[in-house]
């Protein structure tokens, strides 16, 4: 498989901070990676490395063979940045269209982009106007014009409501499976696994596990106690065994590696507990779990 | 491919302007109602054989061309940085220095729109008496002249709001357009102001235009802006790298 994005011991520091302490990573054409950690865990400075925004202190990033820091290198390289503002004045066709020219590629690209992301019944509308969907959409059309091989995505689905990253994360797939390779950073952890091929975890600049998120759940004897509760996320937090907390909106899902124990403590603090059960870990709680024990 | 490309960006900077064009209107308008208020009251006195309102073409087109080039890629550069667009174009297969040309580029047609209405102001209230081709070099000279003023812009607008932008920019405009006797001759002014002058780019500016009437020396002044232009031009390449996109 052909290496479009190579990262071999890059290292950046923020005066006396270490940001990345030596990072190797590596996504191939039509190969879907998910970037996963906490907060300051590197993501950022990483993504940013990558899209030629911040050098290497040391190391090596490589995009389809070429720097990143490099134009013409980064005609390769499609980006989708976290909640985009666009120009007042730009409308959604002339945005995807010079952003094909610039990409070197001719103006009669952005049309079937643009049909392909469901954007040609808005072409006339000022960019700055669109919903956060749509602004995402087009941030992805402005991207996919320009036919890159890495496409690299920045919590794309952060805003979105359900049915518009469902979609978002279908698009990606349809893309991964021409061959375009993806990068992608998401707290969204479940909904990444279902169409990242691997699952790479960064904590404190280093990375703490890569495998597909098969391969990182089965590496933790952690379960999931799923549960209605009263209980309030910063109390199911501290209960003894918790390594996560996730709420869908109906259950908690508390990840644990003493469920015995954490049921006993849930049932003790809320009589009221209800629908409760006990499952093999997500991928959610394999990272946590991961990151909780600082897992090479 | 590079023209294509910059061609794209200075039709978006264009649109930019055409669409949304508030920041720009008090940039023209104020300017040249001042210049039209100075004009009717002074614009047919005569110094050195030409007429005050001849002269102001060349001053007060000086204010009204750093005014449009001085504010528009500052703002329109802080603008972008803070809604993440400057970022957007950073990692774009665009080089940087192409979208900053076309943001610097497509504020000149406006000055030099500035610098027409206020000849045309000048012409009307008949106190216009240069020869066409002199009033061209003057235009010829403001638009190239600018170029320092425009990278002074950027290097502001690199590390500051939009709004904070535009208060610094003006804070920089105002008194150096006073200073330099842009707005009324140093002649008339307190000694101290044409102590000050001299230092300033933005008189120097004005002095090459004015030269192109009066057949002056202008080496001093074209290397002064030419200093200038290299000053800031590192001023705009520090400020850039150490933008927070």
């Amino acid at each position: 498989m052909e290496t479009v994005l190579e990262v071999r011991g890059a290292r950046h520091n923020y005066g006396a901070t270490p940001a990345l302490a030596g990072v190797d990573l590596d996504v191939g054409a039509g190969e879907c990676v998910a970037l996963l950690g906490p907060n300051g865990a590197g993501k950022t400075t990483l993504v940013n490395l990558v899209v030629g925004l911040l050098p290497a202190k040391e190391g090596r990033v490589r995009v389809c063979g070429g720097d990143p820091r490099l134009a013409s290198t980064r005609r390769r390289l499609g980006v989708v940045q976290q909640s985009l503002g666009f120009p007042n004045t730009l409308k959604v066709v002339e945005l995807v269209t010079g952003a094909a020219v610039r990409a070197g590629m001719p103006r009669s690209a952005a049309g079937p982009v643009m049909a392909e992301l469901d954007l040609t019944d808005l072409a006339g509308r000022r960019a700055a106007k669109l919903s956060g969907g749509q602004r995402q959409r087009l941030q992805l059309a402005m991207a996919l014009v320009a036919d890159p091989r890495l496409l690299v995505l920045d919590e794309p689905t952060a805003g979105l409501d359900v049915p518009a990253r469902k979609r978002f994360w279908q698009l990606l797939v349809e893309r991964r499976a021409r061959g375009t390779g993806v990068l992608v950073t998401t707290h969204l952890i479940e909904e990444s696994s279902a169409v990242a091929d691997r699952v790479v975890v960064l904590n404190h600049g280093r990375v703490l596990a890569s495998g597909t998120p098969d391969e990182l759940v089965a590496r933790l004897p952690d379960r999931t106690v799923i549960a209605r509760t009263a209980l309030g996320r910063d109390r199911l937090a501290v209960l003894p065994g918790v390594v996560s907390v996730r709420n869908d909106g109906e259950h908690v899902h508390l990840g644990t590696r003493t469920p015995e124990a954490l049921l006993r403590v849930l049932l003790a603090e809320d009589p009221g507990l209800s629908d409760l059960r006990v499952e093999g870990a997500g991928l959610e709680e394999a990272v946590a779990g991961l990151i909780e024990r600082g897992a090479a | 491919m590079n023209a294509k490309v910059f061609g794209v960006e200075l039709t978006d900077e264009l649109r930019g302007i055409v669409r949304e064009p508030t920041a720009l209107f008090f940039s023209i308008v104020m300017p040249v109602a001042f210049f039209a208020l100075f004009v009717s009251l002074f614009g047919k006195f005569s110094s050195g054989g030409l007429s005050a309102g001849t002269t102001m073409v060349a001053t007060f087109g000086a204010f009204g061309v750093v005014s449009v080039v001085l504010m528009n890629p500052g703002i329109g550069v802080a603008a972008d940085r803070e809604r993440g667009w400057l970022r957007a174009k950073q990692v774009s297969a665009v080089p940087i220095g192409v979208t900053l040309a076309a943001k610097v580029i497509a504020a000149l047609p406006y000055a030099a729109g500035v610098l027409l209405a206020m000849t045309a102001t000048a012409a009307a209230t008949g106190a216009l008496d240069a020869p066409v081709p002199a009033l061209l070099r003057i235009l010829a000279v403001l638009m190239v002249g600018a170029l320092p003023f425009a990278l002074l812009s950027l290097a502001i607008g690199f590390q500051t709001g939009a709004g904070a932008a535009t208060a610094v920019l003006n804070a920089i405009l105002i008194p150096s357009a006073v200073l330099s006797g842009l707005w009324m001759p140093l002649e008339i002014m307190p000694a101290f102001f044409g102590d000050v002058a001299p230092f300033l780019p933005t008189y120097h500016l004005a002095q090459l235009a004015l030269a192109q009437l009066t057949g002056a020396p202008v080496l001093t002044h074209v290397l002064v802006l030419l200093g200038t232009t290299i000053v800031a031009a590192a001023l705009a390449a520090v400020s850039y790298r150490h933008a927070r996109s």
